[in-house]
């Protein structure tokens, strides 16, 4: 049942802006992949070039080998759960999940009896009747799921369908869709520019950034192995920091500056020159101003701000005249002299290009 | 009575004084008229006169314009969907912009080019005759029912149109792509998608319409003043040739009933559809 998706060096232009720059993407049979990626980067633009309803100015998309790239939205086979659930409001549940059934001129009985199936499936079990109008948030969300489920498509699109509900009920809700996917083993795309939604649901996370692929693999491989400042500030990494190093003996030596001693990076490549070093807030740690350590990035600040976000404090500390966001367990005060601790695991190291 | 309700009196005063004087007034007088004879006795007599003489006009106005509105519904459907749906953008905008021409041009003019473009030598036969489609021998004058009604459509289609287009245009778009996505043509996707969300609108714009096309009296002098014609016509002639103004007001109070009656159903579907909401 579920397809292949295969594009090819894709190109869409509006007007004269080149929206997607030749994006190239494979999509295996039964996979979940997430396109990622802040406003502006393509990611609902490709989307709807995969739907048909953006045409593409370059390049080709095949479904199962086959090309549909000149096929009209509506002759795909694909199908799509909007943001908005774009439900029709003058039918009732039951109508708006039966509809795409009756475009395939199934029966009314068997149409009845999949759209039950449907109904229970999605636990609406009793609302079948019900107008859009009178269902809530999450109800109406689990109807356009089973709209675009009941007609069994090849290919499922969800183009951030989770943004208009609570966070509560989001959280339950993504657990759900994946669940849903697994189990009937449809080939579904998700449009998110929520990392941690992509992080949860998806098999493989797609990052798109000004209309090309910035990185794309599974999720604890993009977390862990940013191949971008780009993608590891992305990907919640937004603590940068320039540095000098010096490549020795296959490690990255960091050269000792006003605010950090030297440290010892293993892992990677071995960098020379003007570095830049990203790292996450929750894999720092504060210790004495006076801590040293032969492998640990260490960077002399103060603590400028303090909050309390639940189960940790949140330190905004000054190094020079930057400012990092640091969480630590225990509690300091404003004005404190600290040192942020950064284990080589936690520091993701590359050229600095702009200096 | 303190100085800002005063106030408030006084502002509204000019418009309760207008509406009394111009429309209360001379309503009341009309039916009153309508039911009473030269000496001020009450009297059926004038619907009586009504509807002996004028029999066949009383069915055939609502007829007309039954069948005018219905065309307008289509064409407003056809021309708004293209809009809204079309993919030739060159053609949705060139559409877009000419549909509206007529909107500005009084009923008077359009029954003066239709009567120049529909008339046995009118422009119509003449140019299907030059291009051979048309036998000079079958031409026939179209200025009978069949030119009212197209001058009311080509007349109010826009009007209608308008407001439809206008509906269609601000609805949420992915309902539309949405029953694209799932295998609607475009055609289906107007008929059962877009045109069930603008019924309201619609249903407006043909009330509107119809009230309008209900009180025009110089397409139907102009186009086809034989009889079959329409109750205005009748009723200019009641005044104008017998100064007869007791059985014109009992026309007057036929059709204000037939609009008030197309009134009444459409308010009446309104009600239940919220009720049923």
């Amino acid at each position: 049942m579920s397809a292949s998706l295969h594009i090819d060096r894709v190109e869409v232009a509006y007007g004269g802006v080149k929206v997607l720059k030749g994006v190239s993407l494979d999509v295996a049979p039964g996979e979940f992949v997430a396109l990622l990626g802040s406003s502006g980067c393509g990611k609902t633009t490709l989307l709807r070039s995969i739907s048909g309803f953006v045409p593409v100015s370059g390049g080709a998309i095949r479904v199962d080998g086959s090309d549909v790239t000149a096929v009209p939205p509506e002759r795909r086979d694909m199908a799509m759960v909007f943001q908005s659930y774009a439900l029709w409001p003058h039918m009732t549940a039951a109508q708006n999940i039966g509809y795409g059934l009756k475009l395939r001129r199934m029966a009314r009985a068997d149409i009845a009896r999949r759209v039950d199936e449907i109904l229970a499936m999605l636990k609406l079990d009793g609302l079948g009747e019900r107008m859009v109008g009178q269902l809530s948030g999450g109800q109406r969300q689990r109807v356009a799921l089973g709209r675009a489920l009941a007609v069994n498509p090849r290919i499922l699109l969800l183009d951030e369908p989770l943004s208009n509900l609570d966070a509560r009920i989001r959280e339950d809700v993504r657990h759900e869709i994946k669940a849903l996917q697994k189990s009937l083993g449809i080939t579904a795309i998700h449009v998110t520019h929520d990392r941690e939604e992509a992080m949860v649901m998806a098999d493989r996370i797609v990052i798109l950034d000004a209309g090309t692929i910035a990185q794309q693999g599974p999720p604890e491989e993009i977390y862990n192995h940013p191949a971008s400042p780009f993608v590891a500030a992305f990907l919640g990494a937004a603590n940068a920091i320039r540095l000098v190093a010096k490549a020795e003996q296959g490690a990255t030596h960091i050269e000792a500056g006003p605010f950090n001693g030297p440290a010892r990076v293993r892992g990677a490549a071995a960098l020379s020159g003007p570095v830049i070093a990203h790292f996450r807030s929750e894999a720092a740690e504060l210790v004495e101003a006076a801590y040293v350590h032969d492998d640990d990035l260490v960077l002399r600040g103060t603590v400028r701000q303090v909050s309390y976000p639940g189960g940790f404090w949140r330190y905004a500390v000054a190094v020079g005249d930057r400012q990092f966001m640091v969480d630590d367990d225990r509690r300091r005060e404003p004005g404190a002299a600290v040192g942020i601790r950064l284990p080589p695991d936690a520091i993701h190291l590359y050229p600095d290009r702009a200096s | 009575m303190s100085p800002s309700r005063l106030l408030s009196i006084l502002l509204i005063l000019p418009a309760l004084v207008v509406l009394l004087a111009l429309f209360v007034y001379p309503l009341g007088f009309s039916v009153v008229s309508a039911f009473t004879d030269r000496s001020g006795a009450a009297t059926l007599e004038n619907f009586h006169t009504a509807f002996t003489t004028y029999r066949s006009d009383l069915i055939f106005t609502p007829a007309i314009v039954g069948l005018s509105s219905l065309l307008i519904a289509v064409l407003a459907i056809a021309i708004g969907g293209y809009l809204t749906l079309g993919e030739n953008r060159a053609a949705v905008r060139i559409l877009g912009a000419v549909y509206r021409w007529p909107l500005f041009i009084p009923f008077i003019v359009a029954a003066q080019c239709m009567r120049t473009f529909l008339g046995r030598n009118g422009m119509m036969n003449n140019s299907l005759m030059a291009l051979g489609v048309l036998d000079p021998a079958q031409a026939q004058s179209f200025l009978d029912w069949r030119g009212i009604v197209i001058t009311f459509v080509w007349k109010q289609a826009p009007f209608v149109t308008l407001m439809v287009a206008g509906a269609m245009a601000s609805l949420d778009r992915s309902t539309i792509d949405a029953a694209r996505n799932l295998g609607a043509s475009r055609l289906r996707t107007l008929l059962e998608i877009v045109v069930p969300q603008v019924r309201d609108t619609l249903y407006v714009g043909l009330i509107l319409s119809f009230v309008v096309m209900m009180s025009v009296l110089s397409v139907p002098a102009m186009i086809a003043s034989d009889s079959p014609t329409m109750i205005t016509r009748d009723m200019a002639w009641r005044i104008e040739q017998l100064g007869d103004y007791h059985t014109a007001n009992a026309l007057g109070f036929v059709s204000y009933l037939m609009t008030g009656l197309v009134a009444w159903f459409y308010l009446r579907a309104t009600m239940r559809e919220r009720a049923g909401r």
